[in-house]
């Protein structure tokens, strides 16, 4: 656990609650950001969505262009306060690569980039639901969760995600009710 | 604003008006043609041609740069209205910032100002209404009795399904009228396994596929439907019925119809000598001008809440309060289905199944409460259950999935679990103080005023929403589904999309606005057969009530003029 989330935690659990809470928030809050600085990281996004859907014997979601999808939708589809958050995630995935291998993400091996992920896939929220729940209302998404949400549906509805690692319909015609699975089914793209 | 007074009378004059060219004004506009009146279709909104102007219906996902995500302008602009579209359909939707409305209490008001209404994004569920639902009010005491019973509208709800084209299953149940059916949808692995087990474990249920305006072969020069799902955009299949794809080609077709778009109607013009409408005064949104029109008989089909509106304008010496209001019931009685509660769960069976194309249309469970006067429940009337089958695909499959890289990537691709998601389609009593006024100081761009929705559902709904959480996770329970949640989201009204009656039909000029053909108790050549003429809501999807209620007003009327009564 970070320093970070540590603090979040203890803030939250502990019944001072509320004002410790609202100070930690409002500091990471109030911090000035502008949106368009994502595109900047165009390149680590690409990695990151690529970890997550790697290319495999169907492609990749780096191929798919997810990332351009994902920047797009996050500036012109998310609130400031998702955005913030957003970007607060990425400072903070930056940081833990730099504070575990002393390197920039894009600079570490596959392995080491790989655990950078794994760090944070893990560490994303709290261990409490409510909390959550809570958290998601107020300050939007946790930045892994809605990293790997926008790569997945950037994925699953790009040409290359929706036609090649799953089945695409275009126009099916007739509708078959109940039919026997075939060997290595893909799932539908579109419903 | 440019007042147009020197257009020869004669060049604006029609037999027949007909206000809204959604589902049930395109009906009007069909019949009153075919029976050989001229005929003005008055449509505020642009004109949307059937294939030409659906500019998404053959779109790719792909093809939509930000996915289905709406923009954060979107969003401010259009706070009620982008709940319900998305990129793919917002162009059938009104802008909320172009078209406020108060909300007295949260109301969604889903709007779709262009020629052919919401019949474009409707969901195409085709139930015929009973006697059970026609007795109800009368039994109960509750509101007014309709003036109609089944046997009044059984023949036009025949002859709306034999124009439309409706598939769907003959259940031979008496709440569920059975119609004139295409070839039925076929349920799913799953849907038929809830079947079997609801059919085993009570009688009086069973599950069968949706009754939908989607057609199963090739009908009235349209179809068949696809199986692609993507109605909502415009069909260019024409797999499924709205008035552009139907019913405005056929009344433009007898060369009797003139289709006026981007034309608001203001107010519905009292003759004071005659005791007539003489016609209708309307803004042209292009010119800004004003113009009259003048005609035999009007028909309103603006939709409930606008149809309220334009009614509660329309003052004169005779009627200070609002057109044909004497019975202060204009605006009233507003009701709209909840749909809110349900449940949903997951089934383990059925690994080796899956199925090919998208059917538009999911299973109905029929009402199965309160068909008898002896059930003792704690609310009254009842509900249907809608809802749908399917594997999980990658969507909804990610929020349970954990991880990412390889495998992450074989679970997301591959068809997860059998679920089922459904919810009951409820009644909602009629409330005298639910209900739509004109607000007395805030107008439109246009000057006209605003609407005012005071809205809420009641006693009844709520516990009949928690009988439908109940009963839905017991269905799904005793059919062996895991993880069944059952859910209440709380939408606020509107939120079905199924406004209704704040014009009621009535035998009594006192209590109620129409007579038992439509007919204004008080102005004998105006007829308004939209959703705002029900008296009760049941708990059935409406609009093929209003189609068929429209096609016999319409038969009526022209019957009246051809004799010189109206």
């Amino acid at each position: 656990m970070n320093r970070r989330s540590y603090l979040k935690s203890i803030a939250i659990l502990s019944g001072v609650g509320a004002i410790s809470f609202s100070i930690f928030k409002g500091f990471e809050l109030t911090k000035p950001f502008n949106i368009n600085d994502l595109s900047g990281d165009r390149l680590l996004i690409a990695e990151l969505v690529e970890i997550i859907i790697p290319e495999t014997d169907t492609p990749g979601a780096k191929a798919a262009m997810v990332h351009d999808y994902l920047i797009n939708v996050m500036i012109n589809c998310n609130s400031a306060k998702q955005q913030r958050k957003f970007l607060s995630g990425l400072e903070d995935l930056k940081d833990y690569s730099l504070d575990h291998y002393k390197k920039d993400f894009l600079k570490c091996s596959a392995a080491e980039q790989y655990a950078v992920v794994e760090y944070f896939s893990t560490h994303t929220g709290y261990s409490y639901k409510i909390l959550n729940k809570i958290d998601n209302k107020l300050f939007g998404a946790p930045f892994y969760t809605k990293l790997r949400q926008l790569t997945v549906e950037g994925f699953c509805q790009s040409q290359l995600g929706a036609t090649k690692a799953l089945a695409y319909d275009y126009i099916p015609q007739t509708f078959e009710a109940c039919i026997p699975i075939k060997p290595n089914q893909k799932s539908w793209a579109t419903k | 604003m440019i007042y147009i007074s020197d257009k020869n009378k004669l060049d604006n004059s029609y037999d027949a008006i007909v206000i809204g060219s959604g589902i049930s004004g395109g009906w009007a506009a069909m019949e009153l043609c075919k029976k050989g009146l001229k005929t003005l279709l008055l449509e505020r909104g642009r004109d949307v041609k059937h294939i030409q102007d659906y500019p998404t219906a053959m779109l790719n996902p792909w093809d939509f740069k930000l996915g289905f995500n709406n923009t954060n302008a979107d969003m401010e602009r259009d706070s009620v209205q982008g709940s319900a579209y998305d990129p793919a359909t917002k162009h059938f939707f009104v802008s909320d910032a172009d078209h406020p409305y108060i909300q007295e209490k949260p109301f969604n008001w889903f709007r779709g100002y262009q020629v052919g209404g919401r019949s474009l994004t409707w969901g195409r569920q085709c139930y015929r209404l009973s006697d059970l639902d026609f007795e109800a009010n009368k039994k109960e005491g509750i509101a007014v009795d309709w003036p109609i019973r089944y046997k009044d509208i059984a023949p036009w709800y025949s002859y709306a399904e034999s124009h439309i084209g409706v598939s769907g299953q003959k259940e031979n149940l008496s709440q569920l009228p059975d119609g004139e059916f295409l070839t039925p949808m076929e349920l799913n692995c799953i849907e038929k396994h809830l079947g079997d087990s609801i059919r085993k474990n009570d009688q009086n249920r069973l599950v069968t596929i949706a009754r939908v305006a989607n057609l199963t072969r090739g009908w009235d020069n349209r179809g068949p439907c696809q199986n692609r799902n993507l109605c909502s955009r415009g069909c260019p299949f024409g797999g499924y019925f709205s008035s552009n794809s139907s019913t405005i080609p056929a009344a433009m077709a007898t060369g009797n119809l003139t289709l006026r778009p981007f034309s608001i109607v203001t107010e519905i013009l009292y003759d004071e000598h005659k005791k007539k409408a003489k016609g209708v005064r309307i803004i042209d949104t292009l010119t800004n001008e004003v113009h009259e029109f003048f005609s035999k008989i009007v028909f309103v089909n603006a939709s409930t809440i606008a149809t309220a509106g334009l009614l509660l304008n329309s003052t004169s010496s005779r009627f200070p309060n609002g057109f044909g209001n004497d019975s202060d019931q204009i605006g009233r009685n507003l009701m709209d289905h909840h749909s809110a509660a349900g449940a949903s769960g997951m089934h383990e069976g059925y690994q080796d199944m899956y199925y090919k194309g998208r059917r538009p249309s999911g299973f109905l469970i029929p009402r199965f409460r309160n068909l008898k006067d002896n059930e003792k429940l704690d609310f009254k009337r009842g509900y249907n259950i809608q809802g749908h089958g399917e594997r999980q695909e990658w969507m909804d499959k990610s929020y349970g999935l954990t991880g990412f890289g390889k495998d992450f990537k074989q679970q997301l691709t591959t068809p997860g679990p059998w679920t089922v998601w459904m919810a009951g389609w409820g009644e909602c009593l009629p409330y005298q103080d639910n209900m739509v006024t004109l607000d007395p100081d805030l107008k439109d761009k246009w000057g006209q005023p605003l609407l005012k929705v005071d809205f809420s559902f009641r006693d009844n709904e709520t516990k009949m929403m928690n009988d439908i959480r109940d009963r839905s996770a017991e269905m799904l329970e005793a059919a062996g589904f895991k993880d069944v949640g059952s859910f209440n989201y709380n939408r606020p009204g509107g939120s079905t999309i199924h406004e209704m009656g704040t014009a009621r039909m009535g035998t009594d000029p006192k209590t109620s606005v129409l007579n038992k053909f439509n007919q204004m108790h008080e102005v004998d050549n105006v007829f308004i057969t939209d959703g705002s003429c029900m008296t009760s809501s049941a708990s059935q999807n409406p609009s093929l009530t209003y189609m068929a209620l429209t096609a016999r007003a319409c038969n009526y009327a022209v019957e009246q003029l051809k004799n010189g009564k109206i």
